[in-house]
């Protein structure tokens, strides 16, 4: 009886919001992650993503840089905000296939909690990458 | 009132009553004196003398005491305020005073007020106090830094201070380069300029447009141009000034403008996203159910996009190379494990082609500075020519060991078709590729000239050996960590940043 008990406290899903506006990268994430047990939700509109994961009831946000109506990195700042998300429990994960200036990448990396390139990665491993998101 | 004259009138009063008082003393012995005189008595005389003198000294005793009593009280005040030795002195005790307690307590109070002033400038210094009285200083609305001769900071506007978000009080007295963390676009950075004025002249000024400044954790960089005085021989100790002009709204627009480069990359790579995403749903669903020849073409196909998806990045890092914008971070990375792991992602498409890779790790290689992302590409880019050009034969290899002078060497050697020695010259040259192999093999003459410009920007030499119809084999050093942080006298800090390319950092002080 222990052990299942622990198994069940192991197996608590972990929600991910993936803020993606290219539908068929989101399929794809979607598939691979909730195969992979988590629970998955896509936004692909920027302000509707930003009062999303504004709720905090998020483990992990997939970030994408090119969004309608917000710039990934405009939701960056809001959400890294104190004033106005304070204490944001998801780590936010930066997928993106956009390239930036190194300082301004830097500038994107020292905010956020990690930043990956969509096309370098299969959906397969960014599963094998976010379960070694603590 | 006047405090001076309100003194005046006060000790005048005193002189008068001191006056008055001795000659009716006076005047009262010499009529006892007299008077006893007229009884020709020698005894009388005598006694009525003594009797006069001990009321004389009396009488001038207690006057004394009374007049130098403020004198004495304002003596105790000065040692008071002195320095004093091992015993505190005591204030004066001026109610006790009986004569001229007015006027003592006037004067105390003076000399308190002085002492403070002294005191206060003594502490505080007397220009800061000035600046930061001065009303130009504090209401300029633009970010204002004043440094001392030392490059210490000596006063800063509250407007300098909101904007690099810190108080005026965390900020003075500490060297400019910890505070201000600036980047520049060019090598000509404010230090640079700084040093070279003090060694040449009196007075400059200069000024620098698109200064980065990293404030903080978590916090986006700002963006300014940026104004500097210098005066060497400045009688109020001010060498230098800093105004700031920000821009941050409009560079940082600027910066997230993106190039043509950098849009193609983005359209190429959202389409190689997807493919690699449906590649790998076949590789799941498809894998041991179809036909050997269904695998074998979606081996081909996933080695295809991993191809596409190096090729894109070469593109974009060859773009960086020419806008000098390739930033290298080194770490202290174990060799071997990141040759292995470059290595097993390359298997897939030398196995596509029917080569073998052949790996041989040195063991007890010292840690190399590397910056993993780019010296993978590096191996990719060689071993994905050694395929290509190796097609005759079937093993490419791949060794690394440390050679004779202590560098890590890493060769990759195929067994095909050769490299003439008339091209040999050219062939780290952008887009150049040997003519004669154009028609048959595809490529576009950037792997090499890409990896020549990162293994330079790690320090290291880049290589190439060539029989014609035997084969090639490519070699470059790396060098190991302990050796470049000495090189580059940073060893306390666990990242070295190579300034060859990108943004210029001010300051060796930039870490903190």
């Amino acid at each position: 009886m222990e052990s299942e008990e622990h198994k069940i406290e192991v197996k608590k899903v972990r929600k991910v919001l993936c803020i993606e506006d290219e539908y068929f990268i989101g399929e794809l994430y979607q598939r691979a992650l909730t195969k992979a047990g988590y629970a998955f939700t896509v936004v692909a509109d920027g302000v509707k993503a930003l009062n999303e994961a504004q709720t905090d009831k998020y483990d992990i946000i997939l970030l994408d840089l090119m969004i309608p109506n917000l710039t990934g990195i405009e939701i960056l700042r809001a959400l890294r905000d104190n004033k106005k998300t304070p204490h944001l429990k998801a780590k936010i994960i930066i997928t993106t296939n956009l390239e930036q200036r190194e300082d301004v990448k830097a500038d994107i990396e020292k905010q956020a909690d990690a930043y990956l390139v969509k096309a370098d990665l299969t959906p397969k491993e960014l599963v094998e990458f976010l379960n070694n998101v603590q | 009132m006047d405090q001076l004259a309100a003194t005046k009138k006060v000790f005048r009063h005193h002189i008068w009553l001191t006056l008055f008082l001795e000659n009716i003393i006076l005047g009262l012995s010499l009529y006892l004196t007299i008077n006893y005189l007229n009884f020709q008595l020698y005894l009388d005389f005598v006694i009525s003398g003594a009797v006069a003198l001990v009321f004389i000294t009396l009488v001038a005793f207690f006057l004394a005491n009374y007049v130098i009593q403020p004198l004495s009280s304002i003596r105790q005040a000065i040692l008071h305020l002195s320095p004093s030795g091992t015993e505190p002195i005591k204030s004066p005790d001026i109610k006790s005073l009986v004569v001229g307690q007015e006027l003592v307590t006037n004067l105390i109070g003076q000399l308190y007020e002085i002492a403070k002033i002294g005191h206060q400038s003594a502490v505080a210094d007397g220009t800061r106090s000035t600046l930061s009285q001065n009303f130009i200083a504090n209401s300029l609305p633009l970010p204002l830094f004043i440094l001392e001769n030392n490059e210490e900071i000596k006063f800063v506007n509250k407007v300098a201070a909101d904007y690099i978000g810190l108080k005026a009080d965390d900020v003075i007295g500490k060297n400019v380069y910890m505070i201000l963390d600036m980047s520049f676009p060019t090598e000509d950075t404010f230090d640079v300029w700084l040093k070279e004025v003090k060694q040449k002249t009196a007075i400059s000024t200069k000024s620098w447009e698109r200064v980065r400044l990293n404030v903080r954790d978590n916090h986006p960089t700002l963006l300014f141009d940026l104004a500097a005085y210098y005066n060497q021989g400045n009688s109020d100790g001010i060498s230098t000034m800093l105004i700031l002009f920000d821009h941050t709204k409009q560079y940082s627009q600027d910066d997230q403008a993106v190039s043509f480069v950098a849009l193609s990359v983005h359209e190429l790579r959202t389409p190689l996203t997807l493919l690699r995403g449906y590649i790998e749903v076949f590789e799941e669903e498809l894998r041991g159910k179809v036909p050997q020849d269904i695998e074998n073409f979606l081996d081909k196909m996933q080695a295809a996009s991993e191809q596409l998806t190096a090729f894109v990045n070469n593109i974009l890092n060859v773009a960086r190379v020419d806008d000098d914008q390739l930033e290298l971070k080194l770490l202290p990375e174990d060799w071997g494990t990141i040759l292995f792991n470059a290595i097993e992602g390359l298997k897939l498409q030398a196995k596509v082609r029917g080569i073998t890779l052949e790996l041989n790790i040195s063991p007890n290689l010292p840690k190399v500075g590397v910056d993993r992302l780019s010296i993978q590409e590096v191996v990719n880019n060689l071993v994905d020519n050694a395929i290509k050009y190796g097609n005759q034969s079937k093993t490419v290899k791949i060794a690394t060991k440390l050679n004779g002078e202590g560098l890590v060497e890493t060769t990759v050697e195929d067994f095909g078709v050769g490299i003439p020695s008339s091209v040999m010259p050219n062939l780290f040259t952008k887009f150049y590729r040997d003519h004669r192999n154009r028609a048959q093999i595809g490529g576009t003459g950037l792997g090499l000239y890409l990896s020549k410009a990162i293994i330079t920007a790690h320090g290291g030499n880049i290589w190439v050996r060539s029989d014609e119809g035997k084969g090639s084999i490519f070699g470059f050093t790396l060098i190991p960590y302990d050796q470049l942080s000495k090189e580059l006298r940073a060893e306390d800090n666990n990242q070295l940043i190579r300034s060859a390319h990108g943004w210029i950092k001010n300051h060796s002080y930039y870490r903190r």
